[in-house]
């Protein structure tokens, strides 16, 4: 097979934040070293190696570097100090922006105006809708529903993640095309399957396989503390979202308690070992990855006002950092869930999933051969 | 402490085959020469060396006459177990402080008879041997070692006293001082030669801690017909090893160690070893795992296309990580890049590296002389149309010292250096490369030959 070379990937790649693949000398230690790097799935000297030939189209089929969970070894021990870890980081960032069909995401990550001006630009629309928009402002205590009624803003919830998931789908139905070469998989073998996709999707596993299992407990922490947040302010606002202040005992109290902490922790550690610059992981930071960890930290922070507010009984500061909080929360959402950092949450498991049934899909063949040979 | 006074027309600190070669070069034109040397004998690296790419000549028959030569030559004197520490800029030349380190043994009254090693009751494991065969706290340096004179090693040392009696002509002395030794030399010669980077320096390979994975220089001694066990055996259980496998650039051309630049002798001395392992276990398969075949010298790829013929087996990958598994079989962990690039792991029963050659030793404290930032070697001021020429005039170095070569290029550098030090000490500079004027200002001690 014949590959044209194109040297311009090469600084295209660079541009989502990737160093130099030509540093790499193809040595192949990175693929070695890499905990899980095995079976059909090697990583990461090929995928550098597309990248330094400009072999885009492999790439774009490769679900290589959503296996790879930056554990960090391959850097550590590069002898050409080529950052592998970094570069399949860069990958996924550039892989996002392919599958992202509206092209927005190339233009987030390529651009620190496009990414802030859009988040800002989200902002002042949910700002402008409470503006003009909020209901009765009641000022001698605390009556946040009145404010912003319960089932407006559970309307708001609810087009927001039909929105987010009509985006996200789309563009996970062609990074699905993309892995599986448009190649059908049998409707029983995609199903049965399934549960691959919901366990790692759930439980993130494959980073226990990485030599640092801490990285892998916060993570699955975050992601619970998410996931609970998310259920509670989507799927379960009008117990969540009340004027009533119940007993501390009070289910959807605890949860939210554990769900804050958890989230407050996760992200100032990030964002400090981001500074730190000793772990591996971390020692490369995109405005990207800093956007994430922000957002999800002030989100946080203005939460905790709005609740500690309610309590206190202070109908002004609450009334307003309650627009805060969504004027930070709601870009965050609509930027990073289906066109940045945040697609991962899908994009991971959907690797390990379709590289599953594609394995599964050449070994039948070949079975079915050897059985009748 | 008696400072004696030494005068001489140079003085070379190494007495490995470059130190010897340009000592040898200088003493048969007629000049004073002293070699200063750090080990207990002369002989340096090449002395512990089996055989010697390309041509498979035995080391010792070509080095033990460099060393008999030097040490019976009337025009040069040898110091060994002393070491240079400090260097100034006299009148005409420089002075040199020598620290001649107390052997706990008369020189002069020493026969080598080795009485007093056989009477030792302390077993160490042996320096020369690579750590892999013993020696004693009392002990000559090895078989072939010049001067034949035994050793005290006092920190290991129980005081027992028995060599002191077996000694015939009373020659133990336990309370010889060191001694500082002034030395005046028209022109220096730096040949200080390599050390190479500790087993310990990569965790990925095991940091040191299996038994079974050798260096080079150890493999040498497997090699060598008086090594450790006479034969080749694999240190963790003196099993006959059915497969071996050399792992290249196993510190060198890796700036996650900081050792960017390649070792230059590796490639050909794992092709050299294998090629030996061959002669002495005719049944054992043996893999070469490289990230590039560096045979660039006369008769080197020859050599190369020779070992593959002879079914030595090369595989393109940089071995990642070793293990070990229940039986002390290393287990190398690689990408299989040259078929479909899936990860395996490959057991061998015996693994050699090939860590980075580094430099012997840190002259810029004790010879006025700089050294390069990136890898410590003597900085070559005129590397192209004066390789021997050091920051300092009358300065020249020779071999390892101004970076990782083998023994050839080692005795074209040593010549060459004898040459630059000769025209130095008869006033005749190179055109464009005048010697600095001679002075007793330190300022002077700052410039560069230009």
């Amino acid at each position: 097979m014949s590959v044209r070379v194109n040297p311009d990937l090469r600084e295209e790649l660079m541009g989502f934040g990737g160093d130099d693949v030509s540093a790499c000398m193809n040595c192949g230690n990175c693929t070695a070293i890499c905990p899980l790097s095995k079976d059909s799935t090697v990583f990461p000297r090929k995928a550098i190696r597309y990248m330094q030939l400009g072999m885009k189209d492999h790439l774009f089929r490769s679900p290589e570097p959503w296996l790879c969970y930056y554990c960090g070894e391959c850097s550590d021990t590069c002898p050409r100090d080529a950052n592998p870890g970094e570069t399949m980081m860069a990958a996924r960032r550039y892989l996002t922006s392919l599958y992202d069909w509206t092209g927005l995401s190339k233009r987030l990550y390529l651009s620190a105006a496009w990414e802030l001006g859009l988040l800002l630009f989200v902002a002042l629309i949910v700002g402008a809708l409470f503006l003009f928009l909020h209901g009765p402002l009641v000022r001698d205590h605390v009556e946040l529903t009145t404010f912003a009624p319960t089932a407006w803003v559970e309307l708001g919830d609810w087009i927001l993640a039909a929105m987010l998931s009509f985006f996200l789908l789309t563009n996970a139905y062609r990074m699905s095309r993309a892995i599986l070469g448009g190649e059908k998989v049998p409707l029983s073998l995609g199903l049965r399957e399934f549960k691959t996709l919901l366990i790692h999707g759930v439980t993130q596993k494959r980073w226990q396989e990485c030599e640092s299992p801490t990285r892998w407990l916060k993570h699955l922490l975050l992601v619970t503390a998410y996931a609970t947040m998310l259920l509670m302010v989507v799927v379960f606002l009008r117990w969540f979202q009340t004027d009533e202040i119940r007993s501390i005992w009070h289910p959807t109290r605890l949860l939210g308690y554990y769900a804050t902490a958890i989230l407050l922790y996760v992200t100032a550690d990030a964002m400090i070992s981001r500074l730190r610059k000793r772990e591996q992981i971390h020692k490369h930071s995109d405005l990207t990855d800093w956007m994430f960890l922000i957002l999800l930290f002030l989100t946080t922070l203005t939460g905790i006002f709005v609740h500690a507010f309610r309590l206190a009984d202070w109908p002004m500061p609450t009334y307003i950092i309650y627009v805060i909080h969504l004027m930070i929360a709601v870009p965050m959402l609509v930027i990073e869930v289906p066109f940045g950092k945040w697609a991962h949450l899908l994009y991971r498991p959907l690797a390990v999933y379709l590289t599953t049934v594609r394995d599964k899909m050449k070994a039948a063949p070949a079975g079915t051969q050897a059985s009748a040979g | 402490m008696s400072n004696r006074k030494l005068s001489v027309d140079a003085l070379v600190i190494g007495g490995g085959i470059a130190g010897l070669q340009a000592a040898i070069d200088l003493g048969d034109q007629g000049y004073q020469v002293l070699i200063v040397e750090k080990a207990p004998s002369i002989g340096g690296k090449m002395i512990s060396l089996s055989k010697v790419f390309p041509t498979l000549d035995c080391s010792s028959c070509i080095c033990t006459p460099r060393m008999a030569a030097a040490s019976h030559h009337k025009n040069i004197s040898i110091m060994t177990y002393a070491e240079v520490e400090a260097t100034t800029r006299t009148h005409d030349g420089f002075e040199a402080t020598v620290l001649q380190k107390p052997r706990y043994v008369m020189e002069d009254d020493c026969t080598g008879c080795r009485l007093c090693e056989f009477a030792c009751p302390v077993e160490l494991p042996h320096e020369f041997e690579g750590g892999l065969g013993a020696r004693k706290a009392v002990y000559v340096p090895f078989n072939n070692a010049i001067p034949q004179i035994a050793l005290v090693d006092l920190e290991n040392c129980i005081l027992c006293g028995r060599c002191e009696k077996v000694c015939p002509t009373k020659a133990i002395n336990f309370l010889q001082e060191p001694e500082r030794v002034t030395v005046e030399a028209g022109a220096v010669i730096l040949a200080t030669g390599y050390t190479l980077s500790d087993m310990s320096a990569k965790e990925q390979y095991g940091g040191g801690r299996l038994k079974n994975v050798l260096d080079g220089l150890q493999v040498e001694r497997l090699l060598a017909p008086h090594g450790p066990y006479g034969r080749v055996l694999r240190p963790g259980d003196g099993k006959i090893p059915d497969s071996v496998a050399y792992v290249q650039c196993a510190g060198s051309r890796d700036r996650s160690l900081g050792v960017p630049y390649c070792s230059r002798v590796c490639c050909m001395y794992a092709i050299k070893q294998a090629m030996l392992l061959s002669g002495s276990l005719p049944l054992v398969d043996i893999t070469i795992y490289y990230m590039d075949i560096r045979a660039f010298g006369k008769g080197f790829e020859q050599f190369y296309q020779n070992a593959k013929a002879m079914g030595i087996e090369f595989v393109k990958a940089k071995v990642a990580k070793i293990t070990e598994d229940d039986q002390q079989n290393p287990v190398l962990r690689i990408e299989v890049m040259e078929e479909d690039g899936r990860v395996e792991e490959r057991t061998h029963d015996m693994v050699v590296l090939s860590p980075a050659v580094l430099p012997g030793w840190d002259p810029s404290r004790a010879v006025l002389v700089d050294t390069d930032d990136e890898d410590g070697f003597v900085h070559c001021v005129q590397p192209k149309l004066a390789p021997g020429y050091t920051s300092q005039a009358g300065i020249f170095v020779a071999g390892n010292a101004a970076g990782p070569k083998d023994i050839p290029d080692s005795i074209v550098e040593a010549g060459a250096a004898a040459a630059e030090a000769s025209a130095y000490l008869r006033g005749i500079g190179r055109r464009g490369y005048e010697p600095e004027p001679a002075s007793g200002d330190r300022s002077a001690l700052v410039g560069e030959v230009t």
